[in-house]
Parts: C-alpha cells; sequence; structure tokens
C-alpha cells in the first residue's frame, strides 16, 4: 500500500516519483515501438509505384515540326530511325497543370525550335515545355504524312488517366486517390489517355479523341480514375494508339 | 502549493514529454521517408512525405484517443494523458502539413481555386467505391483545428466546461471522419490487405479499451442497496475501508461521490472534478487537500472548493460516522457548501 501511496503522479511537480517513472518510461517505449512498427509497415506496404521518370529541372532543347490536332505534339526527326516513320513524337504539355493547346496555336506544320523537359515511362516520352521558349524556324520543307494502320473496333476495359502525371510527373499517378489531381490536369489540357492493363505484357495506351477526332477533355472529367469500358475505333497513327469513341458511350463499370 | 493554468511553468517533466513527442514523431518520419525512398525508388518524394505526415498524425491519433480508457483501466497511465494537450496539438500540426501538401499537390496549380477543387473534383456521393474522400480529411482538420486552438484551460475556463468538454468530444466525430478518408481514399489505392488489417487493428484497440473502460464504471455505477436511516443518510461503507488520505467512490442517487479519510476525518463530495471531469475518488488527499489525480486541481474535503485565488467548487454531501460506519445523505449541497467532517473513532485521532 505504502509503496502505491508513492506513486501518486503530481503533473505539476518537477519529477515524478521513481517507482512510477520507471513504469512510465516502458510504457512510453512500447507506445513509440507499436508507432514506429505501424510506420514500417505502412512504408513497407505501398506498392503503387511506377517507373516513371520527370526530368525535374533538366532542360533539352528540341527542334521539330509541331502538329496542332489531336493534342499538341512535336515531331523530331530521327534519320537512324529507319525510313518507315523516321520520326520521334513527343506530346506536348505546359508546366503545372495546363495543356500546350495556346503555346502551339497557329504553328501547325511549322518547324520550331523549343526547350522543355523529359517526362517519360515505357517508351513513352512528352515534353513539358518552358514557358516563351517556342521559336518558329518555318514551314517545314517537307509535309510529312503520319504512316497510319486501323486496328478496328474494339472495346477496352481501362481507367483514363492524365498523361502527364502517369507518364511520371507524379508516382503513382492513377487510382482513386489521385483523381482530384488528373481531373484538375485534364480539365486544364493535358492530353487523357484510356490506361489499359493486360494480363501479359506491357500496359497500353490509347490518347482519347471523340468519333471525329476531336479533344475530349471537358466531356471525359466526370469518368476519369474510373474502372470503365469503352468501345471505339482504334487507329495507329505515326507510332501512337488513338481511340476514337464518344464519350456518351463510355460504361463504368 | 497553489497552482493553476496562469502559473504552471515549464519543468523538467513537461520538457521530457515534449523532447519524447518530437523525438517519437521526427524518428517516425524518417523511418517512413527513408523507408520509402529504399523500398520504393520510382515514387516521388512529395508524396511519400505526404503519406509520412498523414500516417504520423494518423497513428498519433490512435495513441491519444487509447490514453483516455487506458488510464481509467490502470492509473499508472495518467502521466501521459496529464500532457495529452501537447499530443493533439503536434497531431494537429502533422494533420495541418499533411492537408496544405495535398491541397497543393493535388489541386494546386491548375485551372481552379484549390478549395473549390477540393469539393467539385470528385461529385461521385453516390458511389462507395468511388466515394469523395478529401472532403472528410477537410472537415476532421477544421474539428481538429477547433479543438487545438481550444485546449489551453484559458479556453475551458473561457467557454465554460460544459461547452468546452462537448467541443472536445468532436475527436471522436474527427476519427470517424478520418476513418473514411483513409478506408474510401488510401485503401482504395494502395489495396494491400494488411493495410486494411492494420486499421482495423487499430480501429479495434480502440473500441475494446473504450468498452472495458464503459464496463468498469458501469460497474460502479450499478451498486446499489445501501441501508438506509429514517433522515435519509445511507450507510456506504466503514471508515477504515477507506485508506488514510484517500477516497473512495460511490454511484448515489444518480451522482457519483468520492469520500475521502485524512487526517482523523471524513468527508464527501461530488466525484467529478471541475477542470475536465477528472476522478476526485482516484485522487489522494495532499496537505489537507483532495487532490484531482489528472491534473492536480485541487479542493478542500470539508467545502468542496479550490483554495484561493482558485474559484472552482463542486458539490459537498451531508455525512456522520457512526460505529465506525460512514452515513452519507444522497442530495448534494451547492457546489463550496461547508459541511461538517465525519470524526474518525480510532486511536490516536478521536
Ligand atoms: C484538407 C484536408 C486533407 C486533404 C486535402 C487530404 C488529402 C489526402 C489525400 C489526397 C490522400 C491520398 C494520398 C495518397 O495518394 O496516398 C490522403 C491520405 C491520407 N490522409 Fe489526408 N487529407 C486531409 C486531411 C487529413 C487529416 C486531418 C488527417 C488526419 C490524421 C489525414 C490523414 C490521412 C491518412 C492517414 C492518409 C493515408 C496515407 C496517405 O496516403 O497519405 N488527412 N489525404
Ligand atoms: S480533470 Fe484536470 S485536474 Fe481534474
Amino acid at each position: 500500500m505504502r509503496k502505491h501511496e508513492e506513486d501518486f503522479y503530481i503533473g505539476y511537480l518537477s519529477s515524478a516519483p521513481k517507482g512510477l517513472a520507471s513504469v512510465t518510461r516502458l510504457r512510453i517505449l512500447i507506445l513509440i515501438a507499436f508507432a514506429l512498427i505501424a510506420g514500417g509497415a505502412i512504408t513497407a506496404l505501398q506498392s503503387k509505384f511506377w517507373p516513371g521518370v520527370f526530368e525535374f529541372g533538366t532542360y533539352r532543347d528540341f527542334e521539330g515540326m509541331i502538329l496542332e490536332r489531336p493534342y499538341p505534339t512535336l515531331l523530331v526527326k530521327r534519320p537512324e530511325a529507319g525510313d518507315h516513320f523516321p520520326y520521334s513524337r513527343y506530346l506536348l504539355v505546359n508546366p503545372f497543370k495546363f495543356g500546350a493547346d495556346e503555346t502551339v496555336q497557329g504553328l501547325n506544320g511549322q518547324t520550331v525550335s523549343l526547350k522543355g523537359q523529359l517526362v517519360f515511362q515505357d517508351g513513352k516520352t512528352m515534353i513539358e515545355v518552358a514557358p516563351e521558349s517556342v521559336k518558329p524556324l518555318g514551314n517545314s520543307a517537307e509535309p510529312v504524312s503520319l504512316p497510319s494502320s486501323e486496328w478496328g473496333r474494339h472495346t477496352l476495359r481501362g481507367e483514363i488517366v492524365d498523361s502527364k502525371c502517369y507518364l511520371g510527373a507524379m508516382n503513382p499517378g492513377n487510382l482513386k486517390t489521385h483523381k482530384a489531381c488528373a481531373v484538375r490536369c485534364i480539365s486544364g489540357g493535358i492530353p487523357p489517355v484510356f490506361l489499359v492493363r493486360q494480363k501479359e505484357g506491357a500496359a497500353l495506351y490509347f490518347l482519347m479523341v471523340d468519333e471525329e477526332g476531336n479533344q475530349v477533355n471537358e466531356a471525359c472529367l466526370p469518368f476519369v480514375a474510373e474502372p470503365l469500358e469503352i468501345t471505339g475505333n482504334v487507329r495507329q497513327e505515326g507510332g501512337m494508339l488513338i481511340l476514337y469513341a464518344n464519350p456518351e458511350t463510355y460504361i463504368r463499370l | 502549493m497553489s497552482h493553476g493554468y496562469q502559473f504552471v511553468g515549464w519543468n523538467r517533466q513537461k520538457k521530457l514529454y515534449d523532447l519524447t513527442l518530437l523525438g517519437a514523431v521526427l524518428s517516425y518520419l524518417l523511418l517512413f521517408i527513408v523507408g520509402s525512398i529504399v523500398l520504393h525508388p520510382d515514387a516521388v518524394i512529395d508524396m511519400i512525405i505526404l503519406r509520412a505526415l498523414g500516417t504520423c498524425a494518423f497513428v498519433l491519433l490512435h495513441v491519444i484517443l487509447a490514453i483516455g480508457p487506458l488510464a481509467r483501466l490502470d492509473r499508472r497511465w495518467l502521466p501521459l494523458l496529464y500532457n495529452r494537450r501537447h499530443m493533439g496539438v503536434t497531431m494537429f500540426t502533422l494533420a495541418l502539413l499533411h492537408g496544405l501538401l495535398s491541397l497543393l499537390t493535388y489541386h494546386g496549380f491548375g485551372d481552379t481555386h484549390p478549395l473549390v477543387s477540393l469539393f467539385t473534383s470528385n461529385t461521385r456521393y453516390d458511389s462507395l467505391s468511388q466515394f469523395p474522400f478529401q472532403p472528410l480529411g477537410f472537415f476532421a482538420l477544421i474539428l481538429l483545428f477547433l479543438m487545438a486552438a481550444t485546449s489551453h484551460d484559458f479556453w475551458l475556463a473561457t467557454l465554460t466546461p460544459p461547452i468546452w468538454k462537448t467541443l472536445h468530444m468532436g475527436v471522436y466525430v474527427a476519427y470517424g471522419l478520418l476513418l473514411g478518408h483513409v478506408g474510401f481514399g488510401f485503401l482504395q489505392t494502395e489495396t494491400h490487405p494488411a493495410l486494411f488489417g492494420l486499421l482495423a487493428a487499430g480501429c479495434l484497440t480502440l473500441l475494446a479499451l473504450h468498452l472495458a473502460a464503459a464496463g468498469k464504471e458501469t460497474k460502479l455505477d450499478t451498486q446499489d442497496g445501501f441501508q438506509q436511516d429514517g433522515e435519509g443518510y445511507l450507510k456506504l461503507c466503514e471508515v477504515l475501508e477507506i485508506p488514510n488520505n484517500r477516497g473512495r467512490m460511490f454511484f448515489v442517487g444518480g451522482d457519483r461521490i468520492a469520500v475521502f479519510r485524512y487526517d482523523g476525518r471524513v468527508s464527501a463530495i461530488s466525484n467529478a472534478c471541475q477542470h475536465q471531469n477528472g476522478p476526485l475518488g482516484e485522487g489522494r488527499v495532499i496537505d489537507g487537500l483532495v487532490t484531482c489525480p489528472w491534473h492536480g486541481f485541487q479542493y478542500d474535503p470539508a467545502t468542496g472548493a479550490s483554495p484561493p485565488p482558485f474559484t472552482e467548487k463542486v458539490p459537498t454531501f451531508n455525512l456522520k460516522v457512526l460505529n465506525g460506519s460512514v452515513w452519507v445523505h444522497p442530495n448534494p449541497n451547492p457546489p463550496g457548501t461547508y459541511v461538517n467532517p465525519g470524526l474518525v473513532e480510532e486511536p490516536g485521532h478521536a
């Protein structure tokens, strides 16, 4: 009893009774251990990261031809890439959560130089154009025709992501927790991409347009980051898969 | 001996408490951030930091909510309860940083004001799997802010205890909102079953502790069948069943009464401390004053009043000692009413 008596704790005195102090110390250590174990477990159990890269702070120079439609694109000549289509095709976006529509306005078909940072993953590459860096160099000498092939009508299951974050500006840059950010990006003009995971092999990325080939940024917003089924015509144009489908026919799963 | 919120300084124990808390929080953040960079080299650093902050706040909230019932089940947890306010403010700070960083990362730098985007970027309130989880975090943060901002005893005195206590019960509402925030958010993206298990374990532990603590109090609350005399006094116990300078709690007539033996005398006052409802019956009589086990508020056992300059008063109960038994009248006197202490008839004190 006497021992217990001494164990009465009074917080405003400057030291606690000895017996109580050691019990308390042990309990605090146990609590902290619990917290750190929980934190360690959460750290280890995160899994939805993808090998995307955003070359933040590294500006490179590019020279090539602008395509305004369906989404701002730069075609850069690669003589070493063979005769079939000797170009690299980059989607262009502006810094933060904005597309490059205004940056390339009126430059369709023109050769330009620009500076930008690369965002890439899985062999898909995008350029975040540095502000004010686009310099027109005149009309392209030879008009480029994009080699295209029809893949026919397909029904695909996947998720709408914003191409910039998904490729690497954010990570994880998809799924539920990323929805708000993807909505901001797509609403700001970043090209929406339909991401289809296959049972085996690499994921497929489809640039999304409506049946007439127009941008669908506004129309697809309510569907972003949700599991969807989309039926439409698929076409490969200059190395990029494009999905032509009416947003009113997207089906939530 | 007298003290109060105006005068309590930054003593060694408080410093130790704060240093330990700070050390634990920093260790957690460091472990999470370095661990994530090593295990997941592809992750973007903002994501890691905002997850470290969010989970740290959430884990700390579990600790905070566990300490209340733990202290009711075993008094030796009380030293942790004493400065729980500092844990609360720390938890709020972590949550605020997490919220701000999330707002900036997910909603900032775009075509819409972040606070507008917070409520308009996802409106699928009709779907469980797509339910907007970020507004839940936002409202929890507002509640935590109100509590952190009013956590000082100055606000307890200003708002009056009933309002203050109601406001601070809001922590359970905040916890509920955060269960939704994490369940409809993080756990929909990161779907490892062990993460779900971890959340369930935390939630069920809190539930079990609260039920156990409530069970202990119900046992006290269902005491019954005291012998009653012609004047309405109830025979509660024998004097010698109360250890010297300590109290015993009884549930009588809808009230909890704390009966103390000290200095050869016996007095009965209401069990609920005016500060935050601490159980006075679990306190001690120190220098002739009943001292609350939670934060040390003191009351004269004969009058129920705090010594000057303090003004807290609790109700007293009429009491008599007959043949070594304590008889208490169940009707409370107005707070601060002097009642003649009963005299203990034992050798050396009579
Ligand atoms: C304005 C308020 C808030 C916003 C905008 C917000 C936003 C977010 C977002 C976007 C995520 C998902 C991040 C991810 O992809 O992993 C998240 C997760 C989380 N949040 Fe919040 N949150 C807010 C308030 C809070 C508060 C007050 C807490 C309290 C402890 C909290 C605790 C958590 C936890 C534990 C997670 C899961 C781990 C994580 O993903 O970070 N959040 N929050
Ligand atoms: S409850 Fe805080 S001192 Fe009694």
